[in-house]
């Protein structure tokens, strides 16, 4: 079980929107590489990374600042955001990204996620972000009418490293992680899971460690890290107390 | 598999219906070719064409007066990942939006625009009307392995504007009528043709072939 902390960038910034809500930015340090380290130093093991103008743009737009982060931190570093081509899933790859999140792609050109995750096996993540059960694209900012679940059945046989589930309606207000929908999906594919939006509290931790949550890979943290309402020593102590029982 | 030909009062649904067929018994596929205008069954199809010929605000009416074809080849094509493929005034529809006499809104599934051509030389008329090669831009796999570029086979076009695409990543192959013209775009599991493949021969067949097989 892996707990990730998140960056999302805009502007070469860190941010946390409400919702996905571009106008809803708060900005929480103007340093990528100093969060990175910051992480890195409270023992986390695993960054989250986002580029939010990339994820509108349909390419890379912060680059400057994950490469920044990628000199930065020795831990491996999942980045999703603008990834919608073969040349860009290679490009991030060769630059150090341990494993690219591939959203707005996977909806609308299924054929990139399987043919990247056949030539970088173990390296390709799908993000699915869900909106009233249907997923989301382009930054959010349009609806498919396609569920979260028939997406990813999709990359059953692809070799697909995780999907990374998030709720819209939970994501930045610490409303606590949607379980019942993350945990359905979950048990519906075989694909490892990672729980992300609205994760508030240690009682999120609490509930990834439950029985019910075990085909869970992980959870991504972002505003409650940042706000201080939850506790990285806490938090990550609970997740080793888990691993190790 | 089923492919549904979009029939919109577009016209020239015959040849378009004929190539696709032979095109798959090709392929010794039993695949069925639907010439419809039913918008669940354009939903449920496995691949959709969209053909065209005229006038692209006169097209885009078309389109919209058949109740719900937008919406449903929009989520097939766009959320269910179905290939589609745009010929001719029906790959223009794919642009943002047309320019043809007033400005039309198009599907806008590749950011660019429907623009008049205009070639540099003035003995090269308008329309643009007869055979051209391909010079291929990328890869892509409905003309992997065809006869393309200046030895190459010749493509059987016939129109008046073009889509300038805004990213020159959408553009698969280009031809030359007094100045660059886009021929094929490509995107997702998109693909459109300037020409006409129904009308283009042997390798017009080999390229809806190409499509038929292609899996994205």
């Amino acid at each position: 079980m892996i707990l990730f902390p998140a960056i999302d960038l805009k502007g070469g910034q860190c941010v946390r929107l409400e919702q996905g809500d571009m106008a809803r930015a708060t900005v929480f340090n103007t340093d990528p590489a100093a969060q990175a380290q910051s992480f890195a130093a409270q023992g986390f093991t695993y960054l989250h990374v986002v580029d939010l103008d990339g994820a509108f743009a349909g390419r890379p737009v912060n680059a400057q600042a994950v490469e920044s982060m990628l000199a930065a931190v020795t831990m491996p570093v999942q980045l999703g955001g603008g990834i919608r081509d073969l040349a860009t899933v290679e490009g991030w790859l060769g630059k150090g990204v341990a494993r690219v999140i591939i959203g707005t792609a996977a909806v609308r050109d299924p054929a990139l996620v399987k043919t990247a995750a056949k030539r970088f096996p173990g390296r390709v993540a799908v993000g699915l972000d869900a909106r009233d059960g249907k997923v989301a694209v382009e930054g959010w900012a349009e609806r498919s009418e396609v569920t979260a679940l028939e997406i990813a059945r999709r990359f059953e046989d692809a070799g697909v490293a995780a999907i990374v589930f998030t709720d819209i309606a939970r994501d930045g207000l610490l409303k606590g992680i949607n379980w019942d929908a993350t945990i359905a999906l979950a048990d519906a594919i075989s694909i490892p899971v990672i729980a992300s939006g609205g994760l508030a509290s240690l009682a999120d931790v609490e509930a990834l460690m439950a029985p019910r949550a075990q085909k869970l890979a992980g959870a991504i943290a972002g505003r409650a890290l940042y706000d201080g309402r939850l506790d990285p020593a806490a938090a990550l102590g609970l997740i080793r107390r888990g691993r190790a029982a | 598999m089923t492919i549904a030909i979009i029939d919109y009062g577009s016209g020239n649904l015959h040849s378009a219906a004929k190539a696709f067929e032979r095109a798959a018994r090709g392929l010794e596929r039993p695949d069925r070719v639907l010439v419809t205008r039913d918008p669940d069954a354009v939903f449920r199809a496995d691949r959709i064409v969209l053909p065209g010929v005229g006038a692209f605000a006169d097209c885009r009416k078309g389109l919209d007066a058949l109740d719900g074809m937008v919406e449903a080849m929009t989520e097939a094509v766009r959320d269910k990942a179905r290939p589609f493929f745009g010929i001719c005034v029906g790959m223009q529809l794919m642009a943002t939006q047309g320019k043809e006499y007033v400005v039309t809104p198009g599907l806008d599934w590749i950011a660019g625009d429907v623009e008049k051509i205009a070639p540099d030389d003035e003995r090269l008329k308008i329309p643009h009307m007869g055979w051209n090669t391909l010079q291929p831009l990328r890869e892509h796999p409905v003309l992997d392995g065809l006869p393309l570029g200046d030895d190459g086979r010749h493509a059987y076009f016939v129109h008046s504007y073009q889509l300038n695409a805004a990213h020159e990543t959408d553009v698969v192959a280009r031809t030359d009528y007094g100045g660059p013209i886009t021929a094929v775009v490509a995107r997702d599991t998109m693909v459109g043709t300037q020409f006409h493949p129904e009308k283009s021969q042997r390798f017009g067949l080999a390229l809806i072939a190409r499509f038929l097989k292609w899996t994205p």
